[in-house]
């Protein structure tokens, strides 16, 4: 379970900058997985990296009940100077898993099939190829909510089943958080869904309401 | 699956540093083709190079209880070591800004872990001067190596300081940066380092006593050599103040700022 408690959030660049999040306030249940939905800059990276402990909020409070993983995405997670050897290692030495390096490193193999790439630094990436990669490395790990920021949205059709399957077999011990734009995705791994429209978040308790409201925050019928 | 126990804080921390150690030394040992080479090659040079230089053009040689060159070397090797640390510490944070996606890495642990490798390196460097020099038949051979020790640990705690202040104030002003690195080059001149403090007008030398850094490389000096005249006024309490100072401010701003650094 995760409570998100009237939460507020703005970032202070150098030319000001105001709410991104304001009065934010759910409660995730155990074993629901929920879409995030809302146009570009709606805060939903904002959301994500508050919820995965990135981040303070400027008022209110994330309390999680369970292990949530760190937000899987495009750009986070992955130096790029190291390999995705090196890569792997690392986040499994920060766990505490230096035994497990070669079982570990098998696993993120097999999920993210990049071959040869695996031992180039990951700045010679593609963004499929990152991704591939990001969804392998968390997947390595037993988390109770994976947070998922558009991680799917570059990644070839073989990859989405992949995931899509992936997230099957964990169903009843394991749920995602996502933030994306594919509804298919969305339909097809969420139950319930949030919309982030001006700073507030409404909750859906059906991901197709949440899809049908998101429309109309878009202007799309 | 390959979920790891429950760890307090402390292991978490540990396994941490651990693994940013690794990922520190394989990014400076891989860098490119010779990074191996030039990681003691460099600074070896470099000192050379300056005592070289300093032989050739330098007026004052006479240095009261010690050779010229071991003074000479002894102190840029320490130098270089402070200087190393708050140059490389400072830049830690945004070398591994996308670490930070995983909430056990801290923007201190990047600063400390880098500092410790850096130390660690500069200590290679001198112990291999010593050894080098001592084979050219200079009289460098530490007479009371453990206070050597002491005073290079020293140096170490203030570096670490000053890396751990200056790597939040790189971070959240930018701009700094390029300030920050100008003023290497005047402290280098002015702590003793080639030109010895009792060659400067007493007036000036009451203001370069109050870096500390003219302290610790006169105390490192006077532990290898055992003649040696120190300047008048060095202060072990002065300095000692001033490393811990620098650690605990450094690592205030780290607890005070920690969500500053981490922002993308």
């Amino acid at each position: 379970m995760i409570e998100v408690k009237n939460l507020y959030k703005r970032y202070h660049g150098p030319f000001g900058g105001g709410w991104v999040l304001r009065d934010v306030d759910f409660t995730i249940p155990r074993n629901v997985s929920v879409g995030i939905l809302g146009r570009n800059g709606a805060g939903k990276s904002t959301l994500l990296r508050l919820i995965g402990g990135m981040d303070v909020p400027d008022k209110g409070r994330v309390i999680h009940h369970c292990r949530v993983s760190w937000p899987m995405g495009l750009g986070g997670g992955l130096q790029g100077s190291m390999t995705g050897r090196q890569n792997v290692k690392f986040v499994a030495r920060i766990h505490g898993g230096e035994d497990r390096i070669p079982e570990l490193i098998q696993k993120v193999q097999d999920f993210a099939e990049i071959g040869k790439a695996f031992d180039q630094p990951i700045k010679t990436y593609s963004s499929g190829m990152r991704s591939r990669l990001n969804f392998g490395l968390s997947f390595a790990f037993e988390f109770d909510v994976y947070l998922s920021d558009e991680a799917t949205a570059v990644g070839d059709a073989a990859f989405k089943q992949k995931a899509v399957k992936a997230f099957r077999d964990r169903v009843g011990r394991a749920s995602i958080i996502m933030a994306s734009h594919q509804e298919g995705m969305l339909k097809q791994l969420c139950q319930s869904g949030i919309v982030l429209q001006n700073g507030t978040a409404t909750w859906y308790d059906d991901i197709n309401d949440a899809l049908d409201a998101y429309r109309q925050t878009i202007g799309k019928q | 699956m390959a979920q790891a126990a429950v760890r307090n804080p402390w292991q978490v921390t540990l396994h941490v540093w651990y693994a940013l150690f690794l990922r520190e030394l394989t990014a400076r040992v891989t860098a490119d083709r010779v990074a191996w080479l030039w990681l003691l090659l460099e600074p070896i040079a470099h000192v050379l190079i300056m005592a070289g230089l300093r032989t050739l053009i330098g007026r004052i040689r006479l240095i009261p209880g010690a050779d010229f060159i071991p003074w000479l070397i002894v102190g840029i090797t320490t130098f270089f070591l402070f200087r190393n640390l708050m140059t490389r510490g400072m830049s830690a944070i945004d070398a591994n800004r996308a670490l930070f996606a995983y909430r056990q890495v801290r923007p201190a642990d990047t600063v400390l872990v880098r500092c410790a490798l850096e130390g660690m390196l500069s200590t290679t460097v001198i112990l291999i001067m010593v050894v080098l020099l001592n084979l050219l038949n200079y009289e460098i051979l530490p007479h009371d190596p453990l206070s050597v020790m002491g005073y290079w640990m020293l140096m170490w705690a203030f570096g670490i300081g000053i890396a751990l202040i200056f790597s939040v104030v790189v971070t959240v002003f930018p701009e700094s940066k390029k300030f920050i690195s100008m003023l290497t080059m005047p402290l280098y001149l002015l702590s003793g380092v080639m030109i010895p403090i009792q060659y400067f007008p007493t007036e000036v030398r009451y203001y370069l006593m109050f870096n500390p850094l003219v302290h610790i490389l006169e105390f490192v000096r006077a532990g290898f050599f055992e003649a040696y005249r120190t300047v008048d006024g060095i202060s072990l309490l002065y300095a000692t103040w001033w490393s811990l100072g620098a650690l605990a401010l450094g690592l205030l701003m780290h607890v005070r700022y920690k969500f500053r650094l981490m922002a993308q």
